[in-house]
């Protein structure tokens, strides 16, 4: 057990971070169970305790008998710097136990830049970085979550990934484990990979041999264990009712970035945003019902004692029954002062009458996400909202009282000319005129936040080459010169990260080289914008040899293998290809939860089904 | 309204929370326990509750005290037993007290909370690094003192502060297991006060006490208004 001296809390920024006791902690007699994980997240405690995914999978590892699971966060910059001085090793917040001493470790993949935190934490832990290096008595390390679908740049620090869904599949590796543990580890650990590599949605990276063709491409990717399926796709939940979500979440006693309760409507999104890796990866669209939400709502209040809570979804106001749950919330929670908040906002009016119905504090302002400055540009990427759209919701926005809007556009999508980025100027300046127009005076701000692309694998993107940092920079001066209207605030992304996040992304398995390399040389926590070292990249892919504008800007060819396919959502390289076509052609392609399929592989390939409640009730009432 | 006062402890687990967050905690646990709270109006309603003096991070205590109102009178022991049930590990309630108001024809109403409290005691526990005579000697030249400079700095700015004024009584010392106990009882006042940890520092750097700084671990056993605690004041 690991005890942190009182000086040593005294020194650090926010010492709560380390001290665990949290109110739903879940506490385990170590020695009564047979499987010990660790859940980790390789970014701050506030950040890692706001992520619902690992909320679900520690009750549902937690709710097994023969398994426990605890909790670890990146120590920040101060707290790292004492443990190293002092030989502390990263410890668990519930017993307080040494990370190396759990069987798993596991981490949530969310973004591609807390690569260099996971290996710093492997360091911290004492858990020999590359997976050809760890013995048998290494914890595995384990990996989930959205950067699943090109997991190549990460693949041999790994000794496997679980993709997608995990509430059903992380329960039968831990099944796996406690079988192989119980009949004596037959094989050791590559025994125990062979088994875990049999369930569906497990990919085992070293499992495979990955050839290079003589340009320094990737060419192909191997099985060369019996056990290793040739392509992986993703687990996925058939009915999201039948699965447990978070009843009793761990309560934190410091403030962290998510402070609610959660209430996960759905799962996907089919409006078909070309651009959009979470729009192919979480198909299609599976609905928990009203009755189901309404019973998770109140234990979650319960138990918790937020008086906040969020209905998240990718597009919660998609959620089809989304006006009757409101009103069963209200009438559930009235005079309990619980307020309830949407996380993402429709660009219609039905979403700003909801917003309005729920209170939401004025002041806070509103958000849509136009995501290109043109009609042309909106339509390459299908966005599928035009500009009357838009000003039909900030018209009923601002007589609704609203002051503030903040407008999300990207930068650098395909096709996109000087044209398009001046059109972001001029659609901001037409809703800041909207509000003078409406209210007859001045007052109004319109914040655009303008984020640079970064091409997506399994996306009809995936095949394009990004701008250059340059070009990113000098389309940012040229919005930035365009602004004439005092109203209009302008944001924009750091161009340095988005090319470095580009060449990531979509890199294959010599990137790993690259990214223990920057991390030897002291990268971390480059999501941090203060903290992200630009030079110790630039010098890593030096030190590598590679060349970091091959991955982020040359323009894939459409025959040519990736190295992110064998690990698939489902969604099928023709479909991308017909979507890439019809970007060109600037035509759209329908939303396939109430209109025409659009044959994207999902549901045939994962054996799936749309879960839209009103559209079923449609079906049935058309049956009779 | 239905006003309530409690004392609760501030435990081990979370002696590192700040004041604010220890507020947040407790606003939530009255929603768990479920108890008929009163709201302040407006967009982002907050429960109608106030507490005595802040713990500086660190510190535990026996001595919290939150003030908190009911829209409904329950009886003491329904709501003791509904909010002991509620609390997060580290806080225990202790004492549970309705406040009774004045009436009108009796004049003034009571004193804010944070307004009653005169005087905290504090309890220092550290690791002897050295002799104990020397110990003993150094708290016996700290009292003996007639002023003591303490020259605190903080972000926004530095300052001198004369800390004897505030003590109540001489530090005692004594020892507990293989730990030295301090006792201070120090005087808090609507201008300022000193932290118990300040004047260990000081004992430590200008007096030589042989303690172990860095492993020093405080608690606030009581805090007093008037000669009384603070529950015994309603």
């Amino acid at each position: 057990m690991i005890k942190l001296e009182p000086e040593i809390l005294q020194a650090v920024e926010k010492p709560a971070r380390y001290t665990g006791h949290e109110l739903n902690a879940v506490h385990k007699d170590w020695d009564e169970v047979d499987c010990h994980f660790a859940l980790a997240m390789a970014d701050t405690y506030e950040v890692g305790m706001s992520n619902l995914g690992l909320k679900i999978l520690y009750e549902v590892l937690n709710n097994r008998q023969d398994t426990a699971c605890e909790r670890v966060y990146a120590p920040w910059t101060d707290m790292e710097a004492i443990m190293r001085e002092r030989s502390i090793p990263l410890f668990s917040l519930e017993s307080f136990t040494e990370i190396k001493k759990f069987d798993f470790l596991g981490f949530t993949l969310q973004y591609e830049m807390i690569y260099s935190n996971i290996l710093n934490m492997l360091d911290l832990a004492g858990i020999p970085i590359w997976a050809k290096d760890r013995n048998d008595e290494a914890s595995f390390i384990v990996g989930g979550g959205p950067t699943v679908y090109n997991t190549e740049p990460i693949a041999d620090f790994f000794d496997f990934f679980i993709l997608g869904e995990g509430e059903e599949v992380i329960s039968e590796v831990a099944e796996t484990f406690v079988k192989w543990k119980r009949e004596g580890k037959p094989g050791g650990r590559k025994g125990f990979l062979k088994e875990v590599a049999k369930l569906e949605g497990i990919y085992v990276p070293s499992f495979y041999n990955v050839k290079y063709n003589e340009k320094g491409y990737f060419s192909s990717i191997e099985p060369k264990e019996p056990e290793a399926r040739a392509k992986i796709y993703k687990r996925v939940i058939k009915d999201l009712d039948s699965v447990h979500f978070v009843e009793k979440p761990v309560m934190p006693y410091i403030g962290i970035v998510h402070d609610r309760i959660m209430l996960e409507l759905f799962r996907g999104c089919t409006r078909g945003c070309r651009f959009c890796q979470a729009g192919t990866s979480y198909r299609p669209i599976r609905e928990r019902s009203r009755e189901y939400l309404r019973g998770l709502a109140r234990k979650l209040v319960d138990s918790s004692g937020y008086n906040e809570m969020s209905l998240t979804s990718l597009s919660s106001a998609d959620y089809s029954c989304l006006g009757e749950l409101v009103d069963d919330l209200f009438s559930d929670f009235e005079g309990e002062k619980v307020s309830f908040s949407l996380p993402s906002l429709r660009i219609d009016s039905f979403s700003i009458d909801l917003a309005h119905k729920l209170q939401q504090v004025r002041k806070s302002g509103l958000t849509f996400a136009p995501e290109a400055g043109t009609q042309r540009l909106r339509d390459v990427i299908n966005k599928g909202v035009t500009e009357k759209n838009l000003m039909t919701a900030v018209e009923a926005a601002f007589k609704q009282g609203w002051k503030q809007v903040k407008l999300y556009f990207m930068m650098g999508l395909p096709t996109e000319t000087d044209e398009d980025i001046v059109g972001i100027a001029r659609l901001a300046e037409k809703v800041a005129r909207k509000y003078k127009e409406v209210k007859g005076k001045w007052g109004v701000t319109v914040t655009i936040s303008v984020s640079c692309f970064v091409p997506k694998p399994h996306t009809p993107f995936q095949w394009f080459g990004q701008l250059p940092k340059d070009e990113f920079e000098r389309r940012q001066r040229l919005l930035k010169d365009s602004i004439t209207e005092r109203a209009v605030k302008f944001h924009y992304h750091d161009a340095r990260v988005s090319v470095l996040e580009g060449a990531i992304s979509r890199g294959d398995r010599r990137i790993s080289q690259v990214i223990y390399q920057a991390w030897k040389d002291g990268a971390k926590f480059d999501g941090w914008t203060d903290l992200f070292k630009e030079d110790v990249w630039h010098e890593a892919f030096r030190k590598c040899g590679i060349d970091m504008k091959e991955y982020s800007e040359r323009t894939r060819d459409f025959d040519e293998p990736l190295p992110w396919e064998h690990t698939t959502p489902g969604v099928s390289k023709d479909f991308l290809k017909r979507e890439w076509n019809k970007a060109v052609a600037e035509q759209l392609t329908e939303d396939c939860r109430r209109g025409k399929c659009s044959g994207c592989g999902v549901c045939p390939s994962l054996k799936v089904d749309i879960v839209d409640w009103k559209r079923k009730e449609g079906e049935v009432k058309a049956n009779v | 309204m239905y006003k309530y006062r409690a004392q609760l402890t501030k435990g081990d687990e979370i002696r590192y929370i700040s004041h604010l967050d220890y507020a947040g905690v407790m606003e939530r646990a009255i929603r768990r326990a479920k108890l008929p709270a009163a709201y302040t109006e407006g967009f982002n309603p907050h429960l109608k509750m106030s507490f005595a003096s802040p713990l500086s991070l660190g510190v535990t205590s026996d001595a919290e005290y939150m003030d908190f109102e009911l829209t409904k009178p329950l009886c003491q022991p329904e709501i003791f037993d509904k909010l002991s049930a509620a609390l997060p590990p580290g806080i225990r309630l202790i004492k549970l007290k309705p406040v009774k108001e004045p009436k009108p024809c009796e004049g003034k109403k009571h004193k804010a909370l944070m307004a009653e409290v005169e005087q905290g005691i504090y309890e220092v526990m550290a690791p002897l690094t050295g002799d104990w005579d020397a110990a003993v000697k150094a708290v016996e030249k700290y009292n003996g003192a007639t002023e003591v400079n303490y020259h605190r700095v903080t972000p926004k700015k530095t300052r001198d502060i004369e800390v004897k004024q505030y003590m109540l009584e001489p530090v005692k010392i004594g020892m507990s297991g293989d730990l030295v106990k301090l006792t201070m009882n120090i005087s808090i006042t609507q201008t300022g006060s000193i932290k118990p940890a300040e004047i260990l520092e000081l004992l430590h750097n200008e007096y030589g006490l042989p303690v172990a700084l860095g492993r020093a671990l405080i608690n606030r056993s009581k805090l007093m208004g008037q000669g009384k605690d603070l529950i015994d004041l309603v």
